[in-house]
């Protein structure tokens, strides 16, 4: 056990399922199953829980000791990239000045609708109070997400898990997402919708899309930290949870 | 846009930029209410734009390290993947009701969001073009 608690090994895991996971959505073409994201996240569980086996502790142990210290390295990116999407958006002050009263009103009320919709699927497939309350912040980054769900009196580690899937799903299904609704004729709700619902890394994939959609995709992670911290313990008070 | 001949700082200077900002960022974020609660990246983007479009700091001090960023924030995200083993007794019992309903909520964040905004920029492009063709019946006139 001693040799992979080195911080190195959580390095070396993690680039080598993403690399896998690269190489495997090349040779298929990009089959929206092999996301490298995806791939790496079942690669490196599956990887965890084998050697949780082989040296006969839980896989939360194996995880802790063994991934976390590596893990914690890179993860620590994220913050410094996070930032950087000032940028993008600096670069269309233009658009962002432009329509600062839809970017607005568009996220307020899509953030509301959002969560009305999100309670009646939850309650659709049977979850409890406490599941539900961990799912109302989801438009909000894993950082502000996880205290407003315990102040809510939600599950915080789900509310976790949730935004983490958030940002898997866009990544693998944005593309065709973006297809069958027919998005992208109207690149300002693109960019807003792609950052309310898979954060930074929707912001990635939006500035891919092109210069608006990554602008506004930044406006939307700022803008919903803000919109979520006021609106969600409102809501959950007002639906009675 | 304009298109300038200018070249970009050396990458050691851009990342002092970063750490300098992350780091007032991070004092912003801890002096925050703990009901109020406002993470270092998100006071951290603010704060950069807010020095860009002042223009205390040029693009080009930080354009090329953000971008190189910004490409690997897929592969940053592994970790957050992965730290999903530590929850796996929560999934075993409602995981799968609980991966429905994410799946659902960003699709639902996606398209509701995307289509609300459609929607509001409809009624103020109605709103403020109505407003246009009383003040300026005269030139719209012309243009036909």
């Amino acid at each position: 056990m001693q040799y992979i608690t080195n911080p190195l090994f959580g390095v070396f895991l993690s680039l080598i399922v993403f690399l896998i996971g690269q190489w495997l959505f090349k040779k298929s073409k990009g089959f929206f199953l092999f996301q490298p994201l995806f791939v790496a996240m079942v690669l490196g569980i599956a990887i965890l829980i084998i050697l949780a086996k082989c040296f006969d502790v839980t896989t939360a142990t194996v995880y802790a000791k063994a991934y976390k210290p590596g893990g914690d390295i890179i993860f620590w990116f994220i913050t410094p990239a996070t930032i950087a999407f000032a940028v993008p958006l600096y670069k269309r002050n233009d658009v962002v000045k432009k329509n600062w009263l839809v970017i607005l009103l568009g996220l307020v009320f899509g953030t509301l609708f959002s969560m009305v919709l999100i309670t009646l699927v939850a309650k659709a497939v049977g979850l409890d109070a406490v599941g539900i309350k961990s799912m109302l912040s989801q438009s909000a980054t894993t950082a502000v997400a996880m205290p407003l769900t315990k102040a809510i009196g939600g599950n915080a580690s789900v509310t976790a898990m949730a935004c983490i899937l958030n940002a898997v799903v866009i990544y693998a299904l944005g593309k065709q997402l973006v297809k069958w609704f027919n998005l992208n004729s109207d690149p300002l709700g693109t960019g807003l919708g792609l950052g309310a619902a898979g954060h930074t890394i929707g912001s990635a994939f939006a500035l891919e899309m092109g210069s608006i959609q990554g602008a506004t995709a930044a406006v939307a992670v700022v803008a919903t930290a803000l919109v979520d911290n006021l609106l969600v313990p409102v809501f959950a008070h007002v639906i009675g949870l | 846009m304009k298109k300038e001949k200018t070249k970009s700082a050396p990458i050691l200077v851009q990342m002092f930029i970063y750490a300098a900002i992350l780091f007032v960022a991070q004092i912003i974020s801890d002096l925050m209410p703990k009901s109020f609660p406002v993470p270092t990246p998100v006071i951290g983007l603010v704060l950069l734009y807010v020095l860009l479009t002042f223009h205390v700091i040029k693009v080009e001090w930080v354009d090329s390290f953000g971008s190189a960023l910004i490409s690997l924030i897929g592969f940053m995200f592994v970790p957050s993947g992965i730290s999903l083993a530590a929850n796996l007794k929560i999934m075993q019992t409602q995981g799968l009701q609980l991966i429905i309903v994410v799946i659902a909520s960003t699709i639902i964040l996606l398209v509701v969001t995307a289509y609300t905004t459609r929607f509001f920029s409809w009624v103020i492009s109605k709103v403020t073009n109505s407003q246009l063709h009383v003040v300026d019946h005269k030139k719209v006139g012309d243009v036909k």
